[in-house]
């Protein structure tokens, strides 16, 4: 029984760098920054009281009284006489900043839970406007607060000699952030397989062509029609297949290449940016260690003193 | 699998149908609204941002919808609106969100958003009178339709009247 329980405790804590939590808190950093300057003139439209926040949060309190949410500062602005609209602003320019600071390092986990906090806050008030980028970004940031900051690139390293309290579990919480998108990926694929629309490739056409995704002129598309029952085909094996190829060595780098590709792809033909965006950071993220620059050495030390 | 067609034979839709209620239950979702376990378990699965499925565009891609608002002016003046946004990234957002407003059985939900989108538009128009909102679903032509000249087609679904003596709205179905 020995045995198995260590294998489960070698995957589950791995040794390694902190290169993964520096790609994630660089990403995400931008991720969050381009998020709200993409909202920057919409923002207190798409949030205020009358615009459905309101229902959004009240139908969010019969699920939970406990989930952030902006009606908080707005009805806490009421009592020392804030505008609804000023409040807004203040939580925009908080997620802006906290965007900024992941960018650069600077108090990283601060920034993080700012990020996460202010996030979560305009994801759940605008629920109905709300849609998988948003569920994506509270993931990758709930995990961000979660991980031992700061990393070794960030200027808390390197300006305030900051260092992590846990770094035992930089390989943990990067196991989590894998295991969390193989179950993503497989689960995605699984529920896309069952449509005969993806085996036939119809899916992918009325994909490019419905509004507001259209971005290429259908009369373009229709000229490329023999290959959507190929890219159909190819989306579900790669996303079923991502759980099973994604661990091993030799396929590991072709996975994640097509995996970025597809997301990149969906980005500029369906100008869904930010959503590809942070699929793309995930990823990275979680399995580019090894990929990029991260020397067999350098991990070879790091298990050395952790036994040590 | 659960709720729509899919590849699966019919008889599967029961298993499915157990297999969700099976997820409710360990999810506390059987439980009273007010249960401290099923708040507990909301929570959490809200701030992990893992309260909903990962089953984009799937099984299958359904078409869009369209919301156009009559403008009716006291001069007997009529113009009309689509529901606007400054950028891109929001243009999305609205776009879901008339996805929301289509798929939504409840009537009142329906009429509810469909009204915070028509106070935005007076917001804009103060002098409008009355405002009717027109919703429909877009239909898409499949690849052989379009190459025999179908382009996509509007459909309507339902329509409401709004006044600004904040009456409640008269809903004309089809």
């Amino acid at each position: 029984m020995q045995v198995p329980k260590e294998r489960i405790l070698g995957f589950l804590f791995p040794a390694g760098t902190d290169n993964w939590l520096a790609i994630l808190r660089l990403g995400l950093g931008l991720q969050t920054t381009l998020y709200s300057i993409s909202l920057r003139n919409d923002w207190n439209d798409l949030l205020r009281g009358g615009s459905g926040r309101d229902f959004a949060e009240a139908l969010l309190s019969v699920e939970s009284h406990f989930v952030p949410r902006l009606g908080w500062f707005v009805a806490l602005g009421e009592h020392v006489a804030l505008r609804e609209e000023s409040i807004l602003t203040v939580a925009w320019i908080c997620l802006l900043v906290a965007g900024c600071g992941l960018l650069l390092g600077f108090f990283c986990r601060f920034s993080a839970i700012l990020a996460w906090f202010f996030h979560l806050c305009a994801a759940e008030s605008g629920g109905f406007v709300s849609y998988g980028v948003d569920n994506f970004m509270t993931i990758g940031l709930f995990y961000l607060v979660l991980s031992p900051l700061p990393d070794r690139y960030s200027l808390d390293w390197w300006l305030r000699k900051a260092r992590p309290k846990d770094p035992q579990l930089l390989g943990f919480w990067r196991r989590v952030v894998q295991l969390h998108l193989c179950f993503i990926y497989f689960f995605s694929g699984l529920t896309k397989s069952l449509g005969s629309g993806w085996w036939d490739g119809s899916n992918i056409w009325r994909s490019l062509i419905r509004p507001p995704f259209n971005v290429i002129d259908p009369e373009i598309l229709v000229r490329w029609n023999y290959l959507f029952p190929v890219a159909g085909i190819f989306i579900c094996l790669l996303e079923i297949g991502y759980p099973f190829f994604i661990w091993n060595d030799k396929t590991r780098k072709v996975w994640l290449i097509c995996i970025c590709g597809m997301h990149f792809a969906i980005g500029v033909t369906m100008g869904m940016y930010l959503f590809a965006l942070i699929m793309i950071i995930l990823n990275i993220a979680a399995f580019a260690q090894g990929l990029i620059g991260d020397s067999a050495k350098q991990l070879f030390v790091r298990r050395q003193t952790a036994h040590a | 699998m659960a709720q729509g067609p899919t590849i699966f034979p019919s008889s599967f839709k029961s298993f499915s149908q157990k297999a969700e209620t099976a997820v409710s239950v360990a999810l506390g979702q059987h439980l009273a609204a007010s249960n401290a376990i099923r708040q507990a378990i909301a929570t959490y699965l809200h701030l992990a941002g893992i309260e909903t499925g990962y089953g984009y565009f799937a099984p299958n891609v359904q078409g869009s919808y369209k919301l156009v608002f009559e403008l009716h002016y006291p001069d007997g003046r009529v113009e009309y609106e689509l529901p606007s946004v400054s950028g891109a990234a929001a243009g999305l957002r609205i776009a879901g969100l008339l996805d929301k407003i289509g798929r939504t059985p409840y009537d009142p939900l329906r009429e509810h958003l469909v009204k915070t989108l028509a106070l935005s538009i007076w917001r804009e128009h103060p002098e409008v009178k009355t405002i009717r909102a027109v919703f429909g679903s877009i239909s898409l032509p499949s690849v052989s339709e379009f190459e025999h000249g179908k382009r996509e087609s509007y459909e309507f679904l339902y329509a409401y009247d709004f006044s600004l003596q904040n009456e409640p709205a008269k809903p004309k179905d089809r």
